[in-house]
């Protein structure tokens, strides 16, 4: 039951905050708080501690661990950006409730109990996501995310509770097609290529807040959640004697990776910009899975979760900077610490040394190329496109040169972005604490991948 | 077979309503008939919270619904839902269903502890509601399909032989939040409607 207790407190948090949402002095102190004292529970629970709650089983893993923190950390500097720079007061519950989602399905271990508490965590944004309805699209954004969500969430629980209901000596493509349905509904709540079109909507219509909270809580999340549902589900043999699954896998991942670097070295934008660079960056993590392979497992989970903190410090920078220059085209000169952060937080995204981000793709490029030479070309070249998109976005912040250098009242951006950098470094530089749990739980999946 | 046929009269009735109230009502009848279908497999306590979570889910939805006039014409949406769910229930049947070459009697009244109708009652709500969704204008019908496709997953999960009580309770708070959020959707597009 202690194993509960994080995800409880923030659940029980979101609960109150909603009812204090009208007060900002004070609900976003107390989601504050909750976030903190969820941390600490979290950071002082023993590993492998199980328990039992609604006849559901759960068991805190090392990677279940470091992506709790990760997404706590994560969300209290969204938290602390929205009550100093952006009030929004319904932000402050659906954060709560999006972390306690997030924490429950980290610890649980029923595939299907992992995938519907996905569903609703994925669910909650949509009251924050709709905003200035008659000034804005944000309503038909808000909805086309509810319709993918629900596509998603059904299909793939259906397939797994099928997959769970059917005797073994059934044929095997009875199980290749449970696994492509499972496959297709997480490409719809991962918004992979070609199911991201709501992504490009919301990319464009909702608070910078509320798209960090989804991009950089919700689908780091949903990744995790996808690996653990393939180890848990049993599916994995199935897939590793059908190539056509991994080949779907492979497709979806390589489409998405070259897709969207594609789009976002052209993006008219910087939240364009962040948002395709993170469809960018799942792709090439499903890549990474599909090659069934340790370092490409350990790979992608590390770029999803470094994608996730840097894609939540750079979306905090892009609102920042279009409020300061609006109408106009964002600029350093008016925010030149957000501007700033935009950037440092544009180098982990795009996996540069010394930061957290460049083992993962390190480890995801070379695996790629032993897989075949052609897929591991196309993550270079991806990430070839990933960096010019982000260098566009540098000289459309600073190409009109600063000219008498402002910085900006509350510059609660810029420290997040600074925040972030530092810890993005230190951990590049001692990358040992983060990949450790990660490589745990690999084994475990290859494990799962050839049963004794 | 009876809860079965309700089930899809009821199915048809929502999908082809022109309010939105109707077709909460219609929904009610939906959730009911596959709680009769499957009562034999779930404990009180898990009927009392499929049914409470269904009755929270339709009752949002005609509150969200403000009068009995609102609502979206499914026009030859309708007709295109329903051939694709017949079509997609029949192909999920014979490819997904337990495969056994023992003959399979379905009692008219009563248990079906086979679970063909429950399985046959699960791939028509899902059918049928993802060719709702797929087809949806408004998030009045987007919320419509969404909560049939919980209903026929909640069937789906009813025929698994592990502890249910956690997952029941998971599944109703997800046709909760569906409707909520569904209904968020709703009050705000009207909103956007009528300014």
């Amino acid at each position: 039951m202690t194993a509960a207790y994080p995800a409880l407190a923030l659940a029980l948090a979101a609960c109150i905050s909603f009812a204090l949402r009208k007060r900002l002095p004070i609900v976003g102190p107390f989601s504050l708080l909750a976030i903190g004292v969820a941390f600490g529970l979290v950071a002082n629970g023993a590993p492998d501690t199980i328990g039992t709650v609604l006849d559901l089983d759960l068991r805190v893993t090392a990677l279940g661990k470091l992506a709790s923190l990760v997404i706590l950390a994560t969300l209290f500097l969204l938290v602390l950006d929205v009550w100093i720079d952006e009030p929004a007061y319904n932000f402050f519950p659906t954060a709560l409730a999006v972390g306690a989602a997030a924490l429950g399905v980290l610890i649980l271990t029923a595939p299907l109990a992992i995938f519907g508490l996905l569903v609703v965590g994925l669910l909650v944004p949509v009251g924050s996501f709709t905003f200035q309805i008659q000034r804005n699209r944000s309503v038909e954004a808000a909805t086309r995310h509810f319709a993918f969500v629900a596509l998603g969430g059904s299909l793939g629980i259906g397939a797994l509770a099928l997959d769970a209901s059917l005797p073994h000596d059934q044929p095997a493509n009875t199980f290749v097609l449970l696994a492509v349905v499972l496959v297709v509904a997480f490409a719809l709540l991962l918004a992979a290529i070609p199911f991201h079109t709501h992504a490009a909507l919301l990319a464009s219509e909702v608070p910078a807040a509320a798209l960090a909270l989804y991009f950089g809580v919700l689908v780091p999340t949903t990744f995790v959640a996808f690996v653990e549902i393939l180890t848990l589900s049993g599916l994995l043999p199935a897939i590793v004697q059908v190539v056509k699954i991994q080949d779907l896998l492979h497709g979806i991942g390589l489409a998405s990776a070259i897709g969207g670097a594609f789009l976002a070295s052209g993006s008219p934008d910087l939240r364009r910009l962040v948002v395709y660079s993170v469809i960018s960056n799942l792709g090439a993590a499903l890549v990474g899975i599909a090659t069934l392979s340790g370092p490409g497992i350990i790979g992608a989970l590390a770029s999803v979760i470094v994608t996730g903190a840097s894609a939540s410090g750079q979306l905090l920078a892009a609102g920042t900077l279009e409020r300061r220059a609006s109408p106009g085209r964002p600029s350093a000169s008016l925010a030149p610490l957000a501007a700033l952060a935009f950037v440092v937080c544009g180098f982990a995204m795009i996996g540069a040394p010394p930061l957290l981000g460049f083992p993962g793709r390190f480890f995801m490029e070379l695996i790629a190329y032993q897989f075949a030479p052609i897929t591991g070309a196309a993550l270079v070249v991806a990430t070839l496109l990933l960096i010019v998109g982000q260098l566009r976005a540098v000289v459309a912040l600073f190409g009109s040169g600063v000219t008498g250098w402002s910085v900006e009242r509350r510059p609660v951006a810029g420290i997040i972005g600074a925040v972030v950098f530092l810890g993005l470094l230190v951990g590049g530089i001692q990358p040992d604490g983060f990949l450790a749990p990660i490589a745990a739980f690999a084994d475990e999946f290859l494990r799962a991948l050839r049963p004794l | 077979m009876i809860a079965l046929g309700i089930i899809a009269l009821a199915t048809l009735a929502a999908n082809g309503s022109r309010q939105l109230r109707y077709s909460a009502v219609a929904l009610l009848g939906v959730s009911l008939a596959a709680n009769v279908l499957t009562a034999g497999q779930l404990t009180v306590t898990q009927l009392a919270l499929e049914g409470a979570g269904a009755l929270v889910a339709c009752g949002v939805l005609y509150v969200a619904a403000r009068d009995r006039t609102y609502g979206e014409d499914p026009g030859w949406r309708l007709w295109v839902a329903t051939i694709v769910a017949a079509a997609a229930t029949a192909a999920c049947f014979a490819t997904l269903r337990t495969a056994s070459s023992e003959s399979v009697s379905v009692p008219l009244v009563g248990e079906d502890p086979s679970g063909v109708t429950a399985q046959v009652a699960a791939f028509w709500l899902i059918s049928s509601g993802v060719a709702i969704l797929v087809t949806a204008r408004t998030p009045v019908r987007g919320s419509l399909g969404a909560l049939l496709m919980i209903t026929g997953v909640e069937l789906l999960i009813r025929l698994l032989a592990v502890p249910q009580l956690g997952l029941t309770l998971l599944l109703a708070w997800i046709e909760v939040v569906v409707a909520l959020a569904g209904a968020f959707l709703i009050v705000n597009e009207r909103a956007v409607r009528e300014a």
